[in-house]
């Protein structure tokens, strides 16, 4: 079996597939992409087991066939060359591989590619499609809120609630959350499930910035296809907390701000706060805050003005401020709007202004402050 | 206490007094809880395994633990030392430090009434004491062994640098072997090399440590005696009759250890965040494995998933084990930095 294709091209398509190579592979064939030609397509797959990403390009090709390669060497080659066309040859025989460039030949061990572990299909799922920006928004502006505990693996991941025609992305980690409901979808049905944290991260850096992605899943797994690329994932096997029950729904004071004096603000002001616990105090009044931290084991501190608007009574709350620069950093909107109650209760930060199709709602718990 | 366990041991049998005893130790594997001032002199220190105590003291009494006896005593006396103050920060079953700046009762003198709780703590318990008598904790804890057995030692402010000065540093109360070695390497052995070193100098070798031995080789030491100090672990570990070959039969000997930390978190109100796996060979050599999560581990089927994938991961290395032990650490209450609050969460 025998192709040829452009080099650069070849290496775009493997940079794709290599985000789903582990760094610690159960297998050794995990550590390969797989190489399949069927009619002058190549078909490159690599997988980690939990997440794997397959993706198609046109070659020239005398027949039909399989083999694995192992993807490290194979992409410091590519790297290596200036754009040409090169030719790979693969011994069926003992999976013996070789390049040739305009250079010279390079000559690599392969492995059978029957052996490489097989790649879930979407078959008789239900399925949904979107816009790929709309969906990259989706999981822009949630995926920082996830946790890393693997003690509650539903927290590890984002929660998606498909109904007929929105979908909500939920993430949380037990400390901040942020819900974002966009509009303008069309799905078969309604369901719920969870994505890891690592397929999304994947999917943020090789979703196209125009066009559609047709999303699919069944019970266990969730299929995103776009531009000849597919990446499948195995769904987190978990129940997502009730995050509905935490959202306060009558916090009556209402702190409106300027979103980037503030977080630019908080910044600063986190500088002096203590580095494992990054605690700012705000000290609400009619038309001003006072931001201001301390760091007693290095006698650092520092406080900032801003004026607000504000109603409500007086309140002193302290945040951990490293949650609200994150959180201001995904809105949009010019001003924020902060509901708060009471300093041990969760405050919502809501955009002033509403984007059209799309609906942004976050919380965050305070620090209690000591005295 | 002077010895303590050993002298308990000789006080309750009359038979051992003048004898070198090691408390523990007796087992084929044992290892000396504490030694008498009489095995002492043989070189028969605490921690040493049974058999290196008996090659340098071939007489050596091996006699077992009485550790509810020892609660007891340990009682008596802190309940002595609360006549005296509420300030009292316990170090060990029978170590503690007691701030007499305002005494409950007695002479406002810190001299007096050292030598009056030492009296006391004779006559309810028969067994001696020693103290140290400084201006701040790390001065007292390094004075209060100066005369033991039986005795105390007073040092006064205007002494206090000529002393910290000629002290060596391995006697500094918080350079332990490790780190009095690397001193060494740089040439300091005594209070008064350390004292060459400018702030800078000992943060950037030994961190936030350096910072404190700064300040103590100063006899500045504002630290207060705290009746409330926080624990920094939980744990709890076994040293086997028979060398533990087989993964199998660790896991079956890890599941009272684990039952035991697990029981503690929960009878404390004490949860951590990082499970650390310790294991020693039969040739003493240990390891450590650790493992830290987000948020504190809770349930019973975490800590032993958690513990068994230590033990899974680091199977190479585990043969002809002697001791097994499981702790939890970064706990919560450690997080409690002064002057902050509390990171609230969601009740999901």
């Amino acid at each position: 079996m025998k192709f040829s294709i452009s080099s650069s091209e070849l290496l775009k398509h493997l940079q794709i597939a290599n985000g789903a190579i582990g760094s610690n592979p159960v297998l050794p064939i995990l550590e390969d992409f797989l190489f399949t030609i069927e009619d002058n397509q190549l078909t490159i797959a690599a997988t980690d087991l939990e997440t794997s990403i397959t993706t198609t390009v046109d070659v020239m090709s005398d027949s039909n066939g399989t083999v694995a390669i192992p993807a490290k060497i194979l992409l410091e080659t590519l790297k290596a060359l200036p754009q040409q066309p090169i030719t790979v040859d693969i011994n069926e025989e003992n999976y013996g591989i070789q390049i040739t460039s305009a250079y010279g030949k390079y000559k690599l061990a392969g492995e059978n590619g029957q052996e490489f572990p097989t790649i879930p299909e979407a078959d008789g799922v239900d399925h949904l499609s979107m816009q790929s920006a709309s969906l990259n928004q989706g999981i822009s502006k949630t995926l920082f809120a996830t946790s890393s505990d693997e003690l509650r693996p539903a927290m590890t991941g984002v929660y998606f609630q498909v109904d007929k025609n929105k979908i909500t992305f939920v993430a949380t980690d037990a400390h901040k959350l942020v819900k974002y409901t966009f509009t303008e979808v069309s799905s078969d049905v309604t369901t719920t499930f969870i994505v890891p944290k690592k397929a999304l991260n994947l999917l943020k850096g090789v979703l196209p910035n125009g066009g559609e992605v047709k999303m699919s899943f069944n019970k266990s797994n969730a299929f995103f296809e776009f531009d000849g690329i597919l990446l499948v994932c195995r769904l987190i096997d978990a129940r997502y907390p009730d995050y509905n029950a935490v959202i306060p729904v009558d916090n009556p004071n209402v702190l409106s701000i300027g979103r980037s004096d503030f977080q630019n603000s908080l910044k600063r002001i986190a500088i002096y706060a203590n580095k494992t616990t990054n605690q700012v105090i705000l000290n609400i009044n009619n038309s001003n805050v006072t931001i201001s931290a301390q760091d007693l084991d290095f006698s650092n501190e520092a406080t900032e003005q801003l004026s607000c608007s504000y109603e409500g009574d007086p309140l002193t709350i302290g945040f951990n401020a490293k949650f609200l620069v994150e959180m201001l950093g995904v809105l949009e909107s010019d001003d924020v709007k902060i509901e708060l109650s009471t300093p041990t209760r969760a405050g919502i930060l809501l955009p002033t202004d509403a984007v059209e199709g799309e609906e942004i709602l976050m919380l965050v718990m305070p620090v209690m402050l000591s005295n | 206490m002077d010895a303590f366990f050993a002298s308990v041991e000789q006080r309750d049998h009359p038979e051992w007094r003048g004898l070198p005893i090691a408390v523990g130790g007796g087992g084929r594997r044992g290892v000396v809880a504490a030694a008498s001032y009489e095995a002492r002199k043989f070189g028969v220190r605490s921690a040493m395994p049974g058999f290196k105590a008996k090659l340098l003291c071939p007489q050596l009494v091996f006699v077992p633990h009485r550790f509810g006896v020892y609660k007891e005593v340990s009682q008596q006396i802190r309940a002595i030392f609360y006549e005296y103050t509420d300030l009292v920060e316990p170090l060990s079953l029978d170590e503690a430090y007691l701030d007499v700046t305002e005494p409950k009762k007695g002479k406002p003198s810190a001299t007096l009434i050292a030598q009056e709780i030492r009296q006391r703590i004779f006559e309810t318990t028969q067994l001696t004491a020693s103290a140290g008598v400084s201006f701040n904790k790390f001065i007292a804890k390094i004075a209060s062994d100066i005369n033991k057995p039986n005795g105390q030692k007073v040092i006064t402010p205007t002494e206090a640098a000529a002393f910290i000065e000629a002290l060596p540093i391995e006697k500094f109360f918080g350079i332990g072997k490790v780190t009095a070695k690397k001193m060494h390497q740089m040439g300091i052995f005594s209070g008064s090399d350390l004292k060459q070193y400018s702030k800078l100098e000992l943060s950037q070798w030994f961190g936030k440590a350096g910072r404190h031995f700064y300040k103590i080789v100063r006899a500045e030491d504002d630290r207060k005696v705290n009746p409330n100090r926080i624990r920094k672990s939980i744990g709890a570990e076994r040293t086997f009759g028979e060398n533990l070959v087989e993964i199998h039969q660790m896991k079956e000997k890890l599941h009272p250890i684990i039952e035991t930390v697990y029981k503690y978190m929960h009878t404390t109100d004490n949860f951590g965040r990082t499970v650390t796996l310790k294991a020693k060979r039969a040739d003493f050599t240990q390891i450590t494995r650790s493992k830290s999560f987000a948020s504190e581990i809770i349930t019973k089927t975490d800590l032993v998933d958690i513990v068994f994938e230590l033990l899974e991961n680091n199977k190479q290395e585990l043969e002809q084990i002697r001791l097994l032990g499981v702790s939890i650490s970064n706990l919560q209450n450690e997080h409690q930095v002064e002057g902050t609050g509390i990171q609230l969460k969601f009740e999901f």
